[in-house]
């Protein structure tokens, strides 16, 4: 299709020198492309998508290039265009469009940077130097104070609380006493957490009818078979018992710990 | 007389710095007379003896003489709880800017300080006071009444007022030369 209208004069009268050329209005791919328009000014030679595509890119500056004759042969050509020929119609008013508004916007004035107030000087970051007269003192009443003995609190024993007499017998003889018990306990299976549960009272009684002005070993007291939870309710309620003085312990010459119940 | 010996057996039984409203209330005296007898014991135990009346975390206590000092380590062998230069640091800001929150520490100090609030929070020198009601609910920070007894404080006006001015630059002899 060729188009042949009076943009060359209209052209010429602005800048461009050659109004246009025939192209094809679909490329190779397929693509609708703008009508063959042909722009022709000192600074772009080419077709409207080329200047399309040149002004998308930046590579053209909009404002050297006038648009006013290339809106007439756009017009020209719908003058003279065909009903088949609406995609390019089409495709070149959106090109048109495009370049219309970019260049509406170029030409808009822009407002010149407003310089910016020059804040005042902050303190530097971290401002932790402030605290510099502060660590000094600190430390020299720390020194001072490492000189001066207070009575520590809670020292001593609680004024409430009976001395209790385990006589030879160490904690660790207990500890070993207690670990011997419950290797001869059996494991129970995993019980549900909101079972009823026992109180070290509760055994307590029990271990004190169990006990007798008799030193018994922990074999002699507890029947087989025990638990181990058995046995932990065993051990704790002696313990107990021996700190409320109920129960005496010693240890025997083969190092076992016996138990009676105290006069 | 007789009140100045009672309150110095008070105070000879006591593990903690007693206030004058604890002294004044089982002595049925007013806090004044309270004082008054103090002020009489303060005078009394600098002129003679071991012992010193001092005035730490909020109430009144009685301590060793610091001429005794070396004697007393000696025989007691106590664990030096020194702390060092950053703990030190953290427990300044948390002093001056109590109740405080861990991130605002971390600012002033341009550095982490977990380690430092941890360490602090297990000696028993700062505690948790809350929660600030910002994004988060960060924990606010305050110093202990086992931070006054530790510095010899009696309470936080004791403090020294903060610096103003921009950090000094320490430099060495020579070292601008070199």
């Amino acid at each position: 299709m060729a188009l042949r209208t009076d943009v060359t004069a209209l052209a010429r009268r602005q800048h461009a020198r050659k109004p246009h050329k025939v192209e094809e209005a679909v490329t190779a791919l397929g693509v609708v492309a703008p009508p063959p328009i042909q722009v022709e000014s000192p600074y772009f030679t080419g077709s409207l998508g080329t200047l399309f595509t040149c002004v998308r890119e930046r590579k053209v500056d909009l404002l050297t290039v006038p648009l006013l004759p290339i809106c007439e042969a756009y017009f020209l050509y719908l003058l003279e265009a065909t009903l088949k020929d609406l995609d390019n119609a089409g495709a070149a008013l959106a090109a048109l469009s495009y370049l219309l508004e970019r260049k509406a916007w170029s030409l808009l004035p822009v407002a010149e940077p407003v310089a910016e107030l020059e804040l005042p000087t902050e303190l530097i970051a971290p401002t932790n130097h402030e605290y510099e007269t502060a660590i000094t003192s600190l430390n020299i009443w720390q020194d001072e104070r490492e000189r001066m003995f207070f009575r520590p609190p809670d020292c001593g024993p609680d004024p409430y609380e009976l001395p209790f007499e385990i006589g030879n017998v160490t904690i660790n003889d207990l500890a070993r006493a207690f670990e011997k018990l419950l290797t001869k306990a059996t494991v129970e299976g995993v019980k549900p957490l909101n079972r009823p549960r026992r109180s070290i009272s509760e055994q307590m009684k029990v271990v004190l009818k169990a006990l007798s002005q008799d030193f018994k070993s922990l074999d002699q007291l507890i029947t087989l078979p025990f638990s181990r939870e058995e046995a932990v309710y065993w051990f704790l309620s002696l313990l107990e018992l021996i700190r409320l003085g109920q129960v005496n312990v010693r240890l025997t010459e083969a190092a076992d710990v016996e138990f009676a119940k105290a006069a | 007389m007789e009140i100045v010996d009672t309150l110095e057996a008070l105070l000879f039984v006591t593990d903690s710095p007693v206030t004058l409203a604890q002294m004044a209330v089982p002595l049925e005296l007013t806090e004044g007379q309270v004082e008054q007898a103090l002020e009489v014991l303060h005078e009394r135990l600098n002129a003679r003896g071991s012992l010193q009346l001092v005035q730490i975390a909020g109430g009144y206590q009685l301590c060793t003489k610091p001429d005794f000092a070396d004697a007393i380590a000696a025989f007691l062998k106590p664990q030096r709880q020194k702390l060092s230069r950053s703990l030190m640091e953290v427990l300044a800001i948390i002093a001056y800017k109590q109740p405080i929150t861990q991130a605002e520490v971390d600012q002033i100090r341009g550095v982490q300080s977990d380690y430092g609030v941890r360490s602090l929070l297990e000696r028993r020198l700062i505690q948790e006071a809350g929660r600030k009601q910002t994004a988060g609910r960060p924990f606010l920070y305050t110093t202990t009444q086992q931070f006054l007894h530790q510095f010899n404080l009696n309470d936080l006006s004791m403090l020294p007022p903060l610096s103003t001015g921009l950090p000094v630059l320490q430099v060495e002899e020579g070292g601008l030369a070199s």
